[in-house]
């Protein structure tokens, strides 16, 4: 076990070294602007910060230089004293020398000498000048050590290799597991068991080295919250959390337009005026919080607006005068159903197209990019109080949780993503209404659908639905898309397995019933069902 | 009940220790926020006993979090964390509210004694 004076020197260390670099990164803009304040601000505090770790930690020369910057970087932000002339070379040198004793205790060496450097800040302090050592010659260049990064950057693309190689793997390990299983050799056995062990720590290396932290996004929306906000004349505050949470690369990649986009939504369409907030009682500021969290597996990012909320009845309106709905049964739908045709495709609550988020790119095409990965879009308002969407992402594309069943003797996957849960329900627990199966889950009634019925009955509508055709138990899984939840009769139920789903290859990758393929350890092929396709199926097949 | 604590400081290191020092002495560290936005946040949400507060911090100055907090919790104490130095803002702190201060580079003992005497002086408010 690791001591507790080496978990601090660890840490001591990693912050030091992050440290370093902002203060290089920050002197520099320095440089170039010499007033810059926040550039001065954040030298002082890291040089607060590194002197205070130092004296604890015992490095007292670390200690010293910092206490004497962040002297002079205050003395510079207070306008006392100004960054020119003497004082650059100085500070820079001071910025090195802090480098080099870091870098000095990460090796276990001794610190250079410091003695000249403090001597010379001591002189700034007081107004003096410094003795400025000869410029550096050739000799010195020479004997600089070089150092490499402990970091190396690679390429997506290289990553997105090794996934598909190891989701090969995964397949043949299943295969050869079955295999051993078969054959009964103990040694095969044992063998197969240490390959599988090798290739499951093999994935999550992989699918780790994958993750990045949401906050290499989030830290874009600063700035685009204060263009927009000006552009829309409104006062927003921004407020993020959760940066740290891990996500894929490639998840973050793909969703980072649909947040764009929702970030110019609430800025441009939640979020009032000033004077419109102040008229209503609220605060001039508006408040935007950018955050995200893990729930088990999943991870959560919310786009939270005190705005005006969604008005549900006027998207109930317009979805019925758009022909989404008819007029009796909009007048039936709870608030959470109206709210899901705001995702349909073209449906745009805004009244004026404005500058910043009015082009043409509705809310279908977030749901689009969401659906793409797996995920679930969300969203919940109050009116007058403000608006949340909240995007549920998987953390690894590769690998999905998935319910296994059966249907006329073939094995499918349905991700779990999209399924609520699995029910066994005899024949008197279904009403037909309309010529449609109806059951009671949770207080709410849940259209079910044979699912062979639904793959195999062509283009033409269902035919009405008779309780005589149920014999016995019927297995169901209740999936959820979009708010809509839709029972599937299947034959049996297999189990939950994490699968590797694979793109289905040309011309079968045109069939949007089908989001891939997996293949399962018995070498049989297995279809992976897209439910957000099925549920579009139903809806447009239905009695 | 153990008594609940939030800490505030911008570096991981500090928190670190600090939690460390407390959790051995047998309190509840219920949060560790990075800035002020964070601080305000979090005390809002755990509603503490007590606060170690750092003077400087990437987004508020510690003051400007001190006066936030003070305005939604009269009640909690808050020990300013400082270095040397900063003799002008901690006693503007004293004076905005703050219950003590510990001085950085601190050593175990000086942390437990400051923050037992101003849970103390809590627990002798509330009697």
């Amino acid at each position: 076990m690791k001591s507790r004076e080496q978990e601090y020197r660890e840490i001591f260390m990693s912050e030091a070294l992050e440290y370093y670099d902002a203060m290089s990164r920050h002197i520099s803009e320095l440089e170039r602007s010499p007033t810059d304040e926040s550039a001065l601000n954040e030298l002082f505090r890291l040089m607060h910060n590194l002197k205070s770790n130092a004296r604890a930690m015992g490095y007292t020369p670390i200690g010293e230089v910092a206490h004497h910057m962040e002297t002079i970087f205050g003395l510079i932000r207070d306008k006392e004293k100004a960054f020119t002339g003497s004082v650059v070379p100085v500070l820079f040198k001071g910025i090195d020398t802090i480098g080099e004793m870091v870098r000095a205790v990460g090796a276990n060496e001794d610190l250079p000498d410091v003695v000249h450097l403090t001597a010379n800040l001591d002189r700034l302090v007081q107004g003096e000048e410094p003795i400025l050592e000869p410029e550096t010659t050739d000799d010195e260049d020479a004997t600089r050590k070089l150092e490499l990064s402990d970091l190396v950057y690679i390429q997506v693309k290289k990553l997105d290799h090794l996934m598909n190689l190891v989701g090969e793997l995964i397949i043949d390990r299943d295969r050869v597991l079955t295999l051993s299983q078969e054959i009964g050799n103990p040694a095969l056995i044992a063998a197969a068991a240490h390959l599988s062990r090798i290739a499951d720590e093999l994935q999550y290396s992989v699918m780790d080295a994958r993750l990045v932290g949401v906050g290499s996004l989030f830290s874009k929306f600063p700035r685009v919250v204060r263009d927009v906000a000006m552009a829309e004349k409104k006062d927003v505050e921004l407020t993020m959390t959760g940066e740290d949470i891990q996500i894929d690369r490639n998840i973050l990649q793909i969703i980072t337009d649909a947040l764009l986009h929702l970030v110019r939504n609430a800025i441009g369409h939640g979020l009032e005026t000033p004077a419109e907030r102040v008229a209503a009682g609220k605060p001039a500021q508006g408040h935007l919080l950018l955050s995200a969290q893990t729930e088990r597996d999943d991870v959560l990012v919310q786009v939270r607006d005190d705005g005006r909320g969604i008005n549900v009845e006027s998207v109930r309106r317009k979805a019925v005068e758009r022909g989404l709905v008819a007029a009796n049964v909009a007048a039936t739908l709870d608030d959470n159903a109206v709210r899901a045709f705001l995702f349909e495709p073209g449906f745009s609550m805004a009244k004026e197209v404005t500058e910043i988020s009015g082009r043409g790119v509705g809310l279908d095409v977030v749901k689009l990019a969401i659906d793409s990965l797996g995920g679930q879009l969300r969203v919940d308002s109050v009116l007058g109080q403000g608006t949340t969407f909240t995007l549920v992402l998987p953390t690894s594309i590769a690998v999905k949780g998935a319910l296994l069943f059966q249907l006329d003797q073939r094995n499918y996957a349905i991700p779990l993503m999209h399924t609520d849960s699995v029910v066994s329900l005899l024949p008197e627990n279904f009403n037909v209404v309309g010529g449609m199966l109806l059951t009671r889950i949770q207080d709410e009634n849940v259209p079910v659908v044979s699912l062979r019925r639904l793959l195999h009955n062509g283009d033409g509508p269902l035919p009405p639905a008779v309780r005589t055709d149920l014999e016995g138990r019927q297995d169901i899984i209740i999936v959820n898309y979009n708010n809509r939840r839709l029972g599937l009769i299947v034959d049996r139920f297999l189990r939950q397995q994490d699968i590797v789903v694979k793109p289905m290859s040309k011309p079968l990758d045109t069939i949007d019933l089908f989001g891939g393929v997996t293949l399962l350890g018995s070498g049989q092929v297995c279809l992976v069902l897209d439910v957000p396709a099925l549920t579009r199926l139903f809806l447009a097949k239905r009695p | 009940m153990k008594n609940r604590i939030l800490i505030v400081d911008d570096s991981f290191y500090m928190r670190t220790m600090l939690k460390n020092m407390l959790t051995d002495a047998g309190y509840e560290v219920v949060g560790e926020a990075a800035n002020g936005q964070q601080a305000l946040e979090m005390a809002a949400a755990t509603r503490p006993d007590l606060i170690t507060l750092d003077v400087i911090l990437p987004d508020n100055t510690g003051l400007d979090v001190l006066k936030g907090i003070r305005l939604d919790q009269p009640d909690v104490k808050v020990v300013m964390c400082s270095a040397v130095g900063q003799e002008v803002i901690v006693n503007e702190a004293l004076e905005s509210g703050a219950t003590a201060y510990i001085v950085k580079p601190f050593s175990e003992e000086k942390v437990l004694e400051i923050v037992g005497s101003a849970l103390q002086e809590a627990a002798s408010d509330q009697a």
